[in-house]
């Protein structure tokens, strides 16, 4: 996930503040021009929301299509990350104006009116142009399958990280003969690996960046690790909360003893005290150029299976046909080969950091050899999602419901249990309220596979 | 926050503009109308139409999309009434508002006095005070979002503080209340300092002819004189306070701050309309908002009335 172009870290590494000023409107919104490049017959207007290195690779990828398929002409435009982008792709779709192909996070689809603002992919098609099922984790590709119908096509997956310093983690003893940190399998082997850490780490630092105050992440790090307790959401047909209010207690207790035990300076900017020296952050892999670019002596591994069973945080991109009235002809053909040709060939794609969803992808020696890569590319047997329902999704309104009452029990502000009540109250109250745009609870969406 | 900046009737021209305003009344008002027409057809566009759109959206289900919208009568209404998130994000403007007005009209009356009663360099601290109000939001809220930042910022650093201003709920509204300050005292500022300038020399002559000092000049004779402009002042101040949105919603990286805490009424509808789709419920919060603001201003021009009866 391209995280939004104006926060703190991105301003520190930003050649100077006003480029902020840049930032709010649309980047390279083409042309306008309504000509067809010189030479081709066909124009696949295609919308995205990458910006930052995200941009830079998704460019180079179209600019490797565009040379191989010289009859496609391809106008793209970036617009700004996050809620901006769905307004706009809803209105569009509404309005009839829709590009001929999106991108969206896998689990913004389900609320987005499959159906009614986004059109089905034609599966027969995509596998002209060798797009398989059996090429992709079976989750993932159902992940974007709505009564029936492929809705979604993923190209990759973004995972939560727990990225370290070998250098000090070497220091403290905590590396193993192949380099990497050492396996770690309960909380209290957790607290340990930190207390020796923090023995051996450069003094007024954090031992680690957790973004205590960030209701994302604390959102994204909550259903991590309740996840790995198995803890589940709504019952198959959505009818149901089973929200485990002791289980979500023991995450929360977990969380907020990183502050407590004092190995977070809360507030504290994550990603530059991990350059300047803090043995440990949770980040997004979209993290991974930076610190690469920082020349770190770094690496990272999914988020600690603390609670027994191995799960990290997982959201999708994933390519979508945005609603024509009159769907088809060459322009549909062109955005089913666009998308088939970058969820192929996302070598480019996982320099960013993303785990591509094009398995045999993953199983090239070139993307063997990419480090830090190789040490996570196991998230993708194990990720923990948000649960199926129009709700929820990257910035959705599950996120920004419950992120901040997660925040609060790690910010100490609010007792875990309590928060964990008002976690199942929310969830509740959710479970009973319409998706307003189709008119459906989650139980009548029936957005199953 | 918007402070329009609407003409202001200076004390000392009023008594003049007010007889040839008399005069021109009576002359008729047929050639006027033209003039304001090219104005009215844009308000009525932009205004008006929006707004009667507003309220009909308001009692329907309305999404993002604007299609298969049903009306739902008063529905929104109840549930907007009934929704604490809501009440928290008006506590959170009001709360702000609240902080920001007496602050500001106390801020600008002594910047106004220093201004006025300055012998050499009159234009400098005119030009200091008011240039911030000249600067976008965004620039402002930026340049305050690197002040108050936590580690490295100007503001801990100078005064040997940790204090984590914008991600602490119990700074981070403080932390919007004083970059609001510095970045629109100047208008108010700028209204106290035309209004001193009205102020007629001979009053304070003859009181200090009387013996009053300077202490009795300003409570009895510059106080009083000014009270129309403080009226105003703090009116406007807090029509504008209200609509907090911009700044703080810059400074906290488009989050609604930590915990929720600068998460204001305007920006909790932006929420319902664009992150939830809920156009029609967020319609009803924007109409409730709309009254609101309405009576404050009716109460206002009520008051206002009732003084100037007093003083004219």
């Amino acid at each position: 996930m391209g995280r939004p172009g104006l926060n703190r870290r991105h301003l520190l590494t930003a050649a100077g503040g006003l480029a902020v000023a840049g930032s709010f409107g649309f980047a390279a919104l083409g042309t306008g021009a309504d000509a067809l490049a010189s030479g081709a017959d066909t124009r696949v207007r295609y919308w995205n929301l990458f910006s930052g290195g995200d941009g830079a690779n998704m460019i180079a990828m179209l600019d490797a299509f565009r040379k191989a398929n010289p009859g496609i002409d391809v106008k793209d435009s970036t617009l700004q990350w996050g809620n901006p982008f769905y307004t706009k792709l809803a209105m569009a779709a509404a309005g009839n104006r829709a590009p001929d192909l999106g991108v969206m996070h896998m689990g913004r689809v389900t609320g987005f009116s499959p159906g009614r603002l986004l059109d089905p992919w034609d599966v027969g098609l995509l596998a002209k142009y060798g797009i398989r099922e059996q090429d992709f984790n079976p989750l993932l590709w159902r992940r974007g399958v709505i009564d029936g119908e492929l809705y979604a096509l993923p190209l990759d997956i973004h995972v939560q990280l727990c990225f370290y310093r070998k250098d000090v983690l070497k220091k403290a003893g905590l590396l193993g003969d192949d380099g990497r940190m050492i396996p770690v399998t309960s909380t209290d082997e957790w607290f340990d690996v930190l207390k020796k850490a923090k023995a051996v780490q450069k003094k007024g630092l954090q031992t680690i960046g957790l973004w205590t105050n960030d209701q994302n992440f604390q959102w994204w790090f909550f259903v991590a690790f309740y996840t790995q307790l198995g803890g589940r959401w709504f019952n198959e047909d959505n009818t149901e909360v089973l929200f485990d209010a002791d289980k979500a207690t023991q995450v929360l207790e977990f969380l907020r003893r990183h502050v407590t035990d004092g190995y977070v300076i809360p507030g504290a900017p994550t990603g530059e005290q991990f350059i300047n020296g803090a043995p440990f952050t949770w980040e997004g892999n979209w993290s991974v150029p930076v610190f690469s670019g920082a020349k770190l002596d770094y690496g990272a591994t999914p988020l600690p299976p603390v609670f027994g069973k191995p799960a990290t945080h997982a959201e999708s991109h994933a390519f979508v046909l945005p609603h024509q009235a009159d769907r088809g002809g060459a322009a549909n053909e062109g955005a089913h080969e666009l998308a088939a040709y970058v969820v192929k060939n996302a070598l480019q794609w996982a320099a960013g950091g993303h785990i591509p969803a094009y398995t045999p992808t993953l199983s090239t020696a070139v993307y063997r050899k990419l480090t830090p890569q190789n040490e996570y590319v196991s998230a993708m047997d194990h990720q923990a999602t948000e649960p199926k329902v129009w709700f929820a999704g990257s910035t959705g309104v599950l996120a920004q419901d419950l992120g901040p009452v997660v925040v609060s029990s790690t910010m100490g502000s609010a007792k875990p249990a309590a928060v964990a009540n008002r976690m199942k109250s929310r969830l509740t109250k959710l479970l009973a309220s319409k998706n307003p745009m189709d008119g459906r609870t989650a139980a009548q969406g029936g957005a199953v596979a | 926050m918007t402070t329009s900046a609407q003409t202001v009737v200076v004390p000392a021209r009023a008594r003049t503009a007010t007889a040839v305003a008399t005069v021109r009344r009576k002359q008729g008002f047929q050639h006027g109308g033209w003039f304001v027409a090219p104005f009215l057809a844009l308000f009525a566009l932009f205004v008006i139409w929006p707004l009667l759109r507003g309220v009909y959206l308001s009692f329907t289900d309305a999404n993002i999309s604007g299609e298969g919208a049903s009306f739902v009568g008063l529905d929104n209404y109840r549930e907007a009434l009934n929704d604490a998130a809501m009440w928290d994000a008006l506590g959170h403007s009001a709360y702000f508002t609240l902080l920001v007005v007496p602050c500001i009209t106390v801020l600008a009356f002594l910047l106004a006095m220093l201004a006025h009663n300055i012998e050499r360099g009159k234009w400098l601290w005119r030009l200091c005070f008011f240039v911030p109000f000249l600067l976008p939001s965004t620039v402002a809220a930026n340049m305050f979002q690197w002040l108050f930042t936590q580690g490295i910022g100007l503001i801990n650093q100078t005064f040997g503080l940790d204090t984590p201003w914008l991600t602490d709920k119990s700074y981070a509204m403080l932390a919007i209340v004083i970059m609001t300050l510095w970045w629109t005292v100047g208008f108010s500022f700028l209204l106290y300092l035309a209004a001193l300038q009205g102020i007629p020399d001979h009053l304070y002559e003859a009181a200090k002819l009387d013996g009053a000092n300077a202490w009795h000049r300003m409570v009895h004779i510059t106080l009083p004189m000014l009270r129309n402009i403080t009226g105003l002042v703090i009116a406007l101040q807090i029509l504008a306070s209200l609509q907090l949105f911009d700044q703080a919603v810059v400074m906290m990286d488009f989050s609604p701050g930590p915990e929720l805490s600068t998460r204001s009424f305007v920006q909790y509808t932006l929420e319902q309309g664009f992150t939830s789709y809920r156009v029609g419920y967020a319609s009803a919060m924007s109409i409730i908002f709309f009254v609101i603001i309405a009576v404050i201003a009716l109460a206002r021009m009520w008051l206002l009335r009732n003084r100037e009866e007093g003083t004219r």
